[in-house]
């Protein structure tokens, strides 16, 4: 059983959803989260569309909204998983986000009290 | 590779992450959350304050960097010398696999 953290742009969340649920993953959790990475997106986008900008961005990276989304699957989902999350926020830019994957030891319904790969199915 | 957590007050989130951007590791995602930990919450006359906001740090790294930016985190966020209660936790889980979105690799 496998946890899938993925961070990812707010505006591509709709289509991460659907695709999640067309490839038979409807559950997941999703949270609203301030994050930074590498921090070379700004710079970047500066040197693209306005270059006479560049000097005026702070070398320190800003935090950005961001949705963290967590996904439990059973092991034999998780390429699918990881590849459908990939597919559907890949614009090619810095900014898309990360995907982690973490090995979990065991899962409960608790409406039913049932344990294992049961509850995900 | 290794995700932390780091449970830490909200006040001193700020301070936690540019020690980390100074030691060279940018990358942070911040939450919100509100929780207690041994103490039951604050006890404050007659009221109680059970679930006391904090900040969630998430930080992903390699193993060889892992101790190092446990005592980063664990030096900026205490409160004094030798600390207080509340000044938080640091969790510390194995990742297997990371992908980076853009590129679509294996790698942070």
């Amino acid at each position: 059983m496998k946890l899938i953290l993925a961070i990812i742009r707010i505006a591509k969340m709709q289509e991460t959803k659907m695709a999640l649920q067309d490839a038979g993953l409807p559950s997941f959790t999703a949270m609203p989260v301030l994050g930074r990475g590498k921090g070379h997106g700004d710079l970047e986008r500066a040197a693209k569309y306005a270059p006479e900008h560049v000097e005026l961005i702070s070398s320190v990276p800003r935090l950005k909204s961001k949705r963290m989304i967590t996904l439990m699957v059973t092991d034999d989902k998780k390429d699918l998983a990881v590849e459908t999350i990939l597919k559907m926020n890949q614009t090619g830019e810095s900014g898309d986000g990360k995907i982690f994957v973490i090995d979990s030891s065991d899962s409960v319904h608790i409406r039913t009290g049932e344990k294992g790969d049961i509850t995900l199915d | 590779m290794y995700l932390l957590r780091a449970i830490v007050r909200p006040e001193k989130s700020p301070i936690v992450m540019n020690a980390l951007l100074n030691a060279g590791f940018p990358a942070v995602t911040k939450l919100s959350v509100f929780g207690r930990g041994k103490q039951r919450g604050l006890k404050v006359g007659n009221v109680t304050y059970d679930e006391l906001p904090k900040d969630l740090l998430m930080i992903v790294i390699p193993e060889k960097d892992k101790d190092f930016v446990i005592e980063t985190i664990i030096e900026s966020a205490r409160s004094g010398d030798k600390g207080q209660f509340g000044d938080g936790k640091i969790f510390v889980t194995p990742v297997t696999e990371t992908y980076t979105i853009s590129s679509g690799k294996k790698e942070i």
